[in-house]
């Protein structure tokens, strides 16, 4: 009866300091887990000038086009993550300027001066794809071509007054590439 | 008849430990999938199978604060992207029925302390984002961790 007395005290003591020790571990318990966030970023793009739009030897009222299909066409290069989609704008020139700035001449852009190539051409007289089109209204659907390239040419026509002043004339073309998530 | 109140007494030791046992795992995590430099892409925490999922279960009825340790950026290499979490990217649905998409509480802000009590389904939480990848951007596969912390509270 003692021995029993001894065990059911034994017991209760070690019940005791289990609700005591053990249960307020417990409700304090942590646990911890590692997720984590994932992104795969494409192929950066880049866009290179590889070939300006020349006109070349021109005179004082006479008007000189150059195609897009011509080898004196520009040129611009467009690599990035093949067969994505891209979006392309070309900001064009009203007129070309002498080095000095004191003379202008106009330089014009038709609907059907532009040419763009998703495969990995950059001459110009081999272009094929999207051809003629207006390089101030660029198709849409254009993307990287399989090898990882782009071309796109530009024609254009300048018209030199009849007093138009002698020397190099120059201007800007800007062409800006962007992806479009297509 | 001392052994037998000695096994008592072990099974009520274990049993005392299961009742406030707790376990959170990840059932998803963050995943923007593809994405092209130069343009955002977010997230929704209620898109099913991208937004991190993370799942916690222990005793109904215990309240419990949830910890998450957020990433400001995403790596590979030595190319860092910027990873944005908004104050209202984090949802939780403790219900018996929790559904990602109309959850039980949402628009949580995943940078504070979040305190909630775990349901008869345990607790969902969801979690979106946004990266920002630059416009010259190193391609490649980046990521970063997301750590969650739960603590029951006792009350």
């Amino acid at each position: 009866m003692c021995k029993l007395n001894k065990n059911v005290f034994l017991i209760l003591a070690l019940f005791v300091a289990m609700i005591a020790l053990g249960t307020p571990t417990a409700v304090q318990a942590q646990d911890v887990a590692a997720g984590s966030a994932t992104a795969t970023v494409q192929t950066p793009l880049t866009v290179t000038a590889s070939a300006a739009l020349v006109f070349g030897t021109i005179f004082q009222g006479v008007a000189s086009s150059v195609a897009e299909t011509n080898a004196n066409a520009g040129v611009f290069t467009i690599t990035g993550q093949a067969t994505s989609g891209i979006s392309i704008y070309l900001q064009l020139p009203d007129y070309m300027s002498t080095a000095t700035g004191d003379d202008r001449m106009v330089i014009t852009f038709s609907t059907t001066d532009c040419g763009v190539d998703t495969s990995a051409n950059v001459d110009p007289t081999a272009a094929t794809g999207y051809l003629n089109q207006n390089p101030y209204n660029l198709p849409t659907g254009v993307v990287i071509g399989g090898a990882g390239q782009t071309g796109l040419f530009l024609g254009g026509s300048v018209n030199p007054s009849v007093d138009q002043t002698a020397g190099a004339y120059t201007a800007d073309i800007i062409l800006t590439v962007a992806y479009n998530g297509a | 008849m001392k052994k037998n109140l000695l096994i008592i007494l072990l099974l009520l030791l274990i049993a005392s430990s299961q009742l406030f046992a707790q376990n959170v795992i990840v059932n998803n995590n963050l995943t923007f999938g593809t994405v092209y430099p130069g343009i955002p892409k977010t997230i929704s925490k209620a898109t099913a199978g991208f937004a991190a999922e993370f799942y916690v279960s222990g005793t109904a009825g215990s309240e419990i604060t949830i910890d998450l340790a957020l990433p400001t950026y995403m790596n590979v290499g030595s190319s860092n992207m910027q990873v944005i979490f908004q104050e209202t990217d984090c949802a939780i649905d403790t219900s018996a029925t929790p559904d990602q998409t109309n959850p039980e509480f949402n628009n949580l802000d995943p940078w504070h302390t979040l305190t909630y009590r775990i349901g008869s389904n345990g607790l969902y939480l969801w979690l979106g984002g946004i990266i920002v990848p630059g416009l010259s951007q190193n391609e490649g596969s980046y990521a970063s961790n997301i750590v969650i912390t739960v603590t029951y509270t006792g009350n």
